[in-house]
């Protein structure tokens, strides 16, 4: 075989290869959204709808507009609006995830630049991200009923802060350990302060791995299940668990309601993995790689 | 002298100050979690039934839980199905994974588009996977019919009501949901790959496959291992999937480690068992993760000094 | 009960009072309230005084929205006419509402005034120590908790009341009438087997007519029921009670394997011929489309679903007919028995400072009046009637109106011989092992007469866990749960 051909086949196997799974994910993401517009009666068809002849946006309304309004014609509602879990969903992760990554990027930058933890406890960081959440549910909900914590946004997020501590540091020192300590010495010689050098003179050298850290984290906090489920009473309610509401015991599972929501709840990270896709990759190096 | 080492002093203190004010806070936050391990000791070297007693009441039974949750078989079996459903899943993660990595690394036309929906599974709540593909997986749905019109047979496979298939189903959500996750460290690691190795090596006359069995896959070794690891530990802990769509069903075919500490903490409502329980598998997940920080310092040293001997041979 | 000590020296106690009822329900005639109906809204405003008393303050909730919804207007009303009402709920789905509710036990809390879920959980949330007793209140309140037969007492534990119903679930017969009824499957039956076609009697009358209309390649399963983990076993129960079996001897010892147990698991796995493959995947939300879409020959489902059924976009309207569950005739007799599970009543929580305002406000809800306002709900069909009076006297056509006249009837005949599953403490894991093993038994995971075994095992060694004594205790609470008639009259 000529070298060109050789080519040709590997961009034909390439494309092929890319589209298999290109269809794969976009299938089910495509499903959500089609179903978010169906009627009652095609959400579990058979044969199934492809797309609805009749789209509506009945489960939209139902979903996202106030309780009284609709409540005359629906067969299923949730009493408490997304919107209050959106905004606790919206609160919680933001503030967790910020608090997350300002301090995992501080201890990565003195891991980094002073050990003030050798790397083997740096790894054993890890370990608290790997200890799976159930483990630890009900000696949590105890303590948390006792310090008053329980069903509070402050409860959940130190919890969350807690379980994505050990990511941000380990995401953020990869890009810190990539700054040439000369710049640094630079800095000090014309007098800047540690803090300063951090914030002036590191930071937005490692802009793009802050970023990174930051969106796989907001992932983690904005999807969590069950320490939600189990920390939550009335007045806390995250999307999430808001989701698992939508389901009823003789009208079926309300697919369409939860599609609409689950809408809601996937577009904003979409959009912000979006924004920053080239940052990722270089986040997800986890120190394992040199640059070149 | 005097001066340079009081300047160096004064860093010294300097640095103490900044390494503490970073520590402490650190160090608070784990102090603020210590009850809740404190509390998961008491709970697991006491037996408290919830019907008889205050949990301060509880009455000490020494090692007692531990046994009989060592003795109990529905506990091996979560271990076994647990273990399966994390290798299985981990493998096919890293496969998919890196297998589009190595398709994807050298850009190309439309590139963007592709990264956009590949990363998308990950964005997307575990929760919303699950209900979703409730509607897709059922026998005369979308998935088995979009099958069967492209294989020209008709498939009726029971994705969720047949005891093998669950389990197959909720490893193939796994990959599924967590590919982007191996896809992008290993995109990492190929795009870090030193250019001037391969063209060296392609001078030299070496193969596409053997630059990349012999060059690539020793430089990628330690990112590797680090997808692998941090997967399978993730893996180990999945629990909203496999509940919303199977809570441990059919039969007992997905009562995985996560199902069966929640049906016995939340249902059972068998708190010290559930917390003797937890402390095992901590055991085990901590002896996994020291075994795991092994491996990684190892790789990570090792490619440390093949770069070194690559910067001094050159 | 423990309320009317001293007053009823002379009268009848209220055991013997429902106990007398009982019987003259079980004896044929549908018995009403002694003294016929008091004026409209006596009752209501007998509530209402004594909650005029209380200090005014706004109620926490642990309540689905689906069963939440039929109530806000009753809510409205009572909080106009009491000064106070619900101010919060956590609105999560009722079968996750006993986990959450033990979990308040657990930790002593005060955030919930009430919980809106299945009274079989009373044993063990009142052993948690987190239920109040409401005879009390009712005495204060001069409200009596009437229901079908002898479904009262599954509010009951240990001579106290602690739940206030609000749903009279119950399974109940489902059959296809248009096909059961069509003269060619008639003649085509006889012809076959020597016998007409019938509505069944027995669970062997019910395999036989079920194999017979069993046509996968038409789209017609033979069998709606469910076979899923989570529910499956409710079914169970029916085959094993109607059998003559009870889960426990006297000394608690668990009587699975035995000629009922075995002739339980039997019919349970015999359906699995006659039942969609997905079954054992299958829980309501993807079985109810099946039942109402006209896809599926018989079932035995919750009464709710007569009303999803008869609906206005329902597709099957007027193709069903509703009647009592099958029964079995392996004790001797024709024993039926039908299952309540869950049962969804509103329950207080003894730690919470505003108990006494939430048992005025769960009595409310439960007034012959009101009640029938919410069970007869026409598009939200979540509460089935359970009190006497929605069977018959004035109030009873709202009620026909939503659940037609035969299915009505359909509903109190299966309340008379209905029974509840292991009603003790520990109610939960009884159940899921039970069910867990079935599951296994149906997937072929393990063989049927391991269920038994395996099921007796693992239930001697949660025996000795809660203490057979404290159980002991709870068994006459238990027993009184069941109906004494073999047959509805």
């Amino acid at each position: 075989m000529s070298r060109q051909t050789k080519k040709k086949l590997y961009t034909l196997f390439r494309f092929t290869a890319l589209g298999i799974w290109f269809c794969i994910v976009a299938f089910p993401v495509y499903w959500i959204v089609a179903t978010s517009f169906k009627p009652d009666h095609e959400w579990f068809a058979w044969p199934p709808v492809y797309w609805s002849a009749t789209p509506t946006m009945d489960n939209y309304k139902s979903v996202w507009t106030s309780y009284t309004k609709t409540l005359a014609t629906q067969e299923a509602e949730s009493m408490q609006k997304p919107w209050i879990a959106l905004q606790n969903s919206l609160i919680i992760s933001l503030v967790a995830t910020t608090i997350t990554v300002f301090f995992g990027t501080l201890l990565a930058y003195g891991v980094s630049r002073y050990r003030i933890l050798s790397e083997v406890r740096m790894f054993n960081l890890l370990m608290f991200r790997m200890i799976p959440p159930i483990v630890v549910a009900v000696p949590i909900s105890i303590y948390y009923s006792n310090i008053g914590l329980i069903d509070t946004v402050t409860g959940l997020a130190i919890i969350y802060i807690i379980t994505t501590l050990p990511y941000a540091v380990w995401m953020t020192k990869s890009f810190i350990d990539e700054v040439p300590i000369e710049i640094e010495q630079a800095a000090a010689i014309l007098g800047a302060s540690k803090w300063r050098t951090i914030g002036e003179v590191i930071f937005p050298l490692v802009r793009s791995g802050v970023v990174a850290t930051f969106l796989f984290i907001l992932i983690l906090t904005w999807s969590e299940y069950l320490m939600a489920l189990i920390l939550t009473k009335t007045d806390v309610v995250t999307l999430p668990i808001q989701l698992a509401k939508y389901e009823g015991a003789t009208e079926g599972r309300v697919y369409g309601r939860q599609a609409a929501l689950a809408v809601g709840i996937t577009i904003p990270l979409v959009v912000i993995g979006c924004l920053i896709r080239k940052h990722l990759v270089r986040g997800f190096s986890f120190g394992m790689v040199k640059k070149r | 002298m005097a001066t340079t080492f009081e300047i160096r002093k004064k860093q010294r203190s300097g640095i103490a100050i900044f390494k503490w004010s970073l520590l402490t806070p650190f160090f608070l936050l784990l102090l603020f979690l210590l009850p809740v391990f404190l509390l998961q000791i008491y709970f697991s070297f006491h037996s408290w039934s919830v019907y008889l007693s205050t949990w301060w009441e509880a009455d000490f039974v020494g090692f007692d839980t531990f046994a009989e949750v060592l003795s109990d078989e529905r506990f091996h079996w979560s271990i076994l199905r647990s273990l399966i459903f994390a290798s299985a899943s981990t493998a096919g993660c890293f496969v998919v994974g890196f297998g589009l990595a190595l398709l994807m690394y050298r850009p190309f036309k439309g590139h963007g588009v592709y990264y956009v929906f590949f990363i998308l599974p990950m964005l997307t709540v575990p929760v919303v996977i699950a209900y979703t593909f409730e509607m897709l997986l059922y026998q005369k749905g979308p998935v088995n019919g979009i099958l069967s019109a492209l294989l020209g047979t008709d498939i009726n496979v029971i994705w969720l009501a047949h005891p093998t298939m669950a389990v197959i189903t909720v490893i193939l959500l796994e990959i599924w949901n967590w590919t982007p996750f191996t896809f992008i460290i290993m995109l990492a690691g190929l795009s870090a790959l030193p250019e001037e190795l391969n063209e060296a090596a392609r001078i030299l006359g070496a193969s596409r496959w053997r630059i990349f069995r012999e060059i690539h896959l020793p430089l990628l070794r330690p990112v590797i291992f680090l997808a692998v690891i941090l997967r399978f530990l993730e893996a180990i802990g999945e629990f909203p999937k496999t509940w919303a769509l199977l809570q441990g069903g059919p039969g007992s075919a997905t009562e995985t480690i996560p199902v069966y500490l929640f049906m016995t903490t939340w249902d059972y409502f068998q708190i010290s068992k559930g917390a003797a329980m937890s402390y095992l598998v901590m055991i085990v997940m901590i002896l996994i993760v020291l075994s795991a920080i092994r491996i990684l310092m190892h790789e990570k040293k090792n490619l440390d000094e093949m770069y070194q001997a690559k910067e001094t041979g050159e | 009960m423990g309320g009317d000590k001293g007053k009823t020296q002379g009268r009848l106690s209220r055991r013997q009072f429902v106990t007398g009822a009982l019987a003259t329900a079980a004896a044929g005639p549908w018995v009403l309230r002694g003294g016929g109906l008091a004026h409209a809204g006596a009752e209501e405003d007998a509530i209402i005084a004594a909650a005029k008393k209380a200090k005014k303050t706004d109620l926490n909730g642990m309540i689905w929205s689906l069963y939440y919804r039929n109530m806000r207007e009753l809510e409205k009303e009572f909080r106009s006419r009491a000064g106070y009402g619900v101010g919060k709920i956590q609105d999560i789905s009722v079968f996750q509402i006993p986990q959450r509710a033990l979990a308040e036990a657990v930790s002593r809390s005060n955030k919930f005034d009430f919980f809106h879920l299945d009274s079989n959980m009373i044993p063990s949330l009142a052993s948690a120590g987190l239920l109040e007793p409401l005879d009390g209140y009712m005495k204060e309140a001069g409200f009596k908790l009437e229901m079908v037969g002898n479904f009262g007492s599954f509010m009951k534990y240990r001579g106290k009341t602690y739940g206030i119903p609000t749903d009279g679930n119950v399974h109940i017969q489902y059959i296809r009438k248009d096909m059961l009824e069509n003269p060619d499957e008639q003649k085509a039956f006889a012809d076959k087997h020597g016998k007409p076609l019938k509505w069944p009697e027995t669970w062997e009358d019910h395999q036989q007519v079920l194999e017979w209309f069993h046509r996968p390649e038409k789209g017609i399963i033979g069998s709606g029921s469910l076979r899923n983990r989570a529910n499956g076993v409710t079914w169970w129960y029916m085959y094993f009670h109607s059998a003559g079996g009870f889960p426990f001897d006297d000394d608690l010892n668990p009587t699975l394997n035995t000629p009922a147990g075995r002739y339980a698991i039997d019919t349970y796995l015999n359906l699995k011929k006659v039942s969609h493959p997905e079954a054992p995947g299958w829980g309501t939300p993807q079985m109810i489309p099946q039942i109402a879409g006209g896809k599926v020959f018989s079932c035995q489902y919750w009464d709710g679903t007569i009303s999803q059924i008869e609906g206005p976009k329902s597709k099957t309207q007027g193709k069903f007919s509703y009647g009592l569950v099958p029964g079995s005739k392996l004790s001797g007799n024709l024993v039926h028995r039908s299952i309540s599970s869950p049962l969804a009543s509103i329950m207080i929580n003894k730690h919470s400072p505003r108990k006494r305002q939430a048992a005025y406000f769960a009595m409310y809800m439960a007034t012959l009046k009101n009640s029938t306002d919410i069970v007869s709900h026409r598009s939200f069909t979540f509460h089935d009637p359970w009190h006497p009076g929605h069977f018959e006297g004035p109030h009873s056509a709202k009620v026909k109106e939503a659940y037609t006249p035969s299915g009505v009837k359909a509903i109190k005949d299966n309340l008379l011989v209905t029974t509840p599953p292991v009603y003790l403490t520990g109610h939960r894991e009884f159940q899921d092992v039970l069910g867990k093993h079935i599951s296994e038994a149906y997937v072929g995971q393990i063989k049927a007469k391991d269920v038994l075994t395996k099921t007796e095992k693992a239930w001697a060694k949660l025996v000795r866990q809660i203490g057979k004594k404290k159980l002991k205790g709870e068994l006459a609470s238990y027993k009184a749960a069941f109906p004494k008639v073999n047959k509805p009259g």
